[in-house]
């Protein structure tokens, strides 16, 4: 088909409808803007494409065209997915995405010429109807936007410092400040951002919640561990946390069902910088000075490009360890850990594991 | 909305039968006008001729008013067999000849064509207000008179009516060893084969297939192109560009199109003598000419405005100067060049009767 600018824009915007209705639900139902937030990205990455490059590039577009190109599109929403932070579960996204172009398809390829004799002459054109059904599915769109910009999480900015400990119980984003005594984190949905945290018996401590971020957050001198998170899904990005001998930097454990990660952080000091236990997370990118990271405890992810003086992989884990620098590797108690491009003085696995090079 | 009073369809060939089709899904009634109660008989008669087995367009190469279920869709479901649908969305289904014309059989009778059909002869058509008369002429029982009738007037009236004849050079005229390529016939011995486009090639094909030895006529070599057009002149995008060619510009884009060509490619490689001057010993010439070329050439075109052969037609294949807002006089099918170069396509023919209909539905 030859597409007009005009008739890609309401071939694709009308499409469009229905998968922003269903994400619009399914946001409701959720309690979680991932849905919408994917939605919006997948319309806009098409948009920008279809006046950027397909009306440009493509005089004709034949069928099977449909795809590679809806194939570009899922990776770069999903890169943008992963660069704006989009808290939106892999599979699910993908799989919205895969049934939303089906659904595309099938409208460009069959409904639409049946609705609309001049469907192709008229280069996707859909005339009256479907520009209504254009402008509301921009119009859902916006009504989302704005619905979560109105309810979106309150934003306390701490200036100078803070008694604590301090208890987060509602969602809500900290921003900067530095708190004495420690956090205690027990909401879903809260958001740490820039904030120094000094004593406490843990440094913060995450309680059962879920879609907890931390950002550039710095640890000093906290009793216990620096990050204490238990039954959480918690996202650690570019922290530094100072840890007292015989505690533990960071140490998610117990969120088999969710997944946490823990990247860009700087970790001096403890007997363990980073330890998973029975959790499913992606290590990347930390540097720990004087200790090691582990996943142990049946635990399942990936350790990536990460600098320590030891690495640990155990007690029945599943790891893959990838670019990470480190004196020493172990695999052990029936634990199986695939390896590939690290630097390891040694590497060391006990019989009863396995290690794949 | 139009009524059965108000629309005509002069032609009974394809062109006729897709807009006539297009009509019947706006739920417009036409009254048609045609010698051949058949709407495929002369494109199946041709088909024959030259032996094709497959369309040269594609699945939605078809006279229905919607492009889908195109032909590769109703074949899948109908197999329960997607490999037609695959071969579709990479634009290589070549449907059957006979699958076509079953599906034509369908539209024929879908669109109501026999109800509406009237086999009458139109030899002129007359500007009246509001609308258009048609003329026609019957012989006067017991004298070799014939007298003018009227029909009409209609207020929209379309022309398909094809191409106005077979073409056969001037000097193999009455040469008893002619045959038209688009005529039923058979090989002889020694084929000397007139021509260098699409039906030549095809030919060549045939006449070497039946063991005849073939001589190619042509006084200059055929161009080597894609059978079809550009795919962006099919639709709004690329038609937009022709239309604001200016009129010299177009004359030489249509001729180009028109220059004798057949497609690139081993199939269409065949060995043959070629030769200017039609050989005293070949036993049969085939003249693979195609058609009678020109608006001039048919009678109820022949006075409107023309840019060398070419009607003057406005972007929706109406006739500017005889088209207000109580009337239209279209063109569909070949004649309909000047606003959609691919109009004896039969996609051609879709977009004339799609903005046929939209004329019809004007209040």
């Amino acid at each position: 088909m030859s597409y007009t600018l005009r008739g890609r824009l309401e071939s694709r915007l009308t499409a469009a409808l229905l998968p922003i209705a269903v994400a619009a639900a399914l946001a409701a139902a959720l309690h979680r803007w991932w849905p919408l937030e994917v939605a919006a990205l997948m319309v806009g990455v098409g948009v920008v494409l279809d006046v950027a490059a397909y009306h440009p590039l493509l005089r004709y577009q034949p069928g099977w065209l449909a795809l590679p190109l809806g194939a570009l599109e899922l990776v770069l929403v999903m890169a943008l997915a992963a660069g704006f932070h989009v808290r939106a579960p892999l599979e699910p996204a993908v799989a919205f995405f895969a049934c939303s172009w089906l659904w595309t398809q099938v409208l460009g390829h069959a409904a639409f010429p049946l609705m609309r004799a001049e469907y192709s002459e008229d280069g996707g054109e859909l005339a009256g109807a479907g520009q209504a059904a254009a402008a509301a599915a921009v119009a859902v769109l916006a009504l989302g936007g704005g619905v979560a910009w109105a309810t979106r999480p309150p934003v306390v900015h701490l200036h100078g410092v803070v008694r604590g400990p301090l208890l987060v119980d509602r969602e809500e984003t900290l921003v900067g400040g530095v708190v004495r005594g420690g956090i205690v984190i027990t909401a879903d949905g809260v958001t740490i951002r820039g904030t120094t945290v000094i004593g406490g018996d843990y440094g913060i401590e995450i309680r059962e919640a879920t879609r907890v971020t931390l950002e550039r957050v710095t640890i000093l001198r906290a009793r216990e561990d620096g990050i204490h998170a238990r039954r959480s899904a918690v996202t650690v990005r570019d922290c530094t946390v100072v840890a007292r001998p015989g505690t533990q930097g960071i140490d998610i454990s117990f969120a088999m069902h969710d997944h946490s990660e823990v990247s860009g952080c700087t970790v001096v000091g403890g007997r363990s910088g980073i330890e998973i236990h029975f959790t499913m997370a992606s290590v990347r990118d930390n540097v720990v000075t004087g200790s090691g990271i582990a996943l142990t405890e049946m635990s399942m992810g990936s350790l990536e490009g990460n600098v320590a003086d030891a690495i640990a992989c155990s007690d029945h884990s599943f790891c893959d360890v990838e670019r990470n620098t480190a004196s020493s590797f172990a695999t052990t108690y029936g634990s199986e850990a695939k390896l590939r491009d690290n630097s390891f003085r040694r590497a060391h696995a006990s019989a009863d594991s396995v290690l794949e090079r | 909305m139009a009524d059965s009073h108000e629309v005509a369809i002069v032609g009974s060939g394809l062109a006729a039968l897709t807009a006539k089709a297009a009509l019947a899904d706006a739920e417009i009634d036409a009254v048609v006008f045609g010698d051949s109660p058949d709407p495929a008989t002369a494109w199946r008669v041709r088909a024959a001729a030259i032996r094709q087995t497959h369309m040269r367009s594609e699945s939605d190469g078809h006279c229905r008013p919607h492009t889908f279920p195109g032909l590769a869709a109703r074949r899948a479901w109908r197999e329960r067999d997607v490999w037609p649908l695959l071969l579709s969305v990479t634009d290589r289904y070549r449907p059957s000849v006979d699958e076509f014309l079953a599906d034509a059989d369908m539209v024929r009778k879908d669109s109501g064509w026999d109800a509406s059909f009237r086999r009458v002869r139109i030899a002129g058509i007359s500007p009246v207000p509001g609308g258009f008369r048609l003329e026609h002429r019957t012989p006067v029982p017991g004298t070799c008179q014939v007298c003018a009738r009227y029909e009409g007037p209609f207020r929209h009236v379309l022309v398909a009516t094809g191409h106005p004849g077979l073409n056969v050079p001037e000097e193999l005229r009455g040469d008893p060893r002619v045959v038209h390529a688009y005529e039923a016939h058979g090989y002889g011995e020694r084929v000397a084969v007139v021509g260098a486009g699409m039906a030549a090639a095809t030919e060549w094909r045939n006449a070497l297939a039946a063991g005849a030895d073939v001589i190619s006529v042509r006084r200059r070599e055929p161009l080597r192109r894609p059978l079809n057009l550009p795919r962006h002149l099919f639709t709004r995008r690329g038609l937009a560009a022709y239309h604001r060619l200016d009129p010299r510009t177009r004359v030489s884009f249509l001729r180009e199109l028109s220059a004798p060509s057949y497609p690139p490619g081993r199939e269409w490689d065949v060995r043959v003598h070629v030769t200017q001057q039609v050989p005293e010993e070949a036993d049969q010439v085939v003249c693979a000419t195609g058609f009678v070329r020109g608006a001039a050439n048919e009678p109820l075109l022949a006075s409107l405005p023309r840019h060398d052969e070419w009607v003057e037609l406005a972007p929706d294949a109406t006739v500017p100067s005889l088209t207000d807002e109580t009337r239209t006089l279209a063109v569909s099918g070949v004649h309909a060049q000047w606003a959609f170069p691919g109009a004896d396509t039969l996609a051609g023919m879709r977009y004339v009767a799609h903005r046929f209909v939209r004329r019809c539905r004007t209040p």
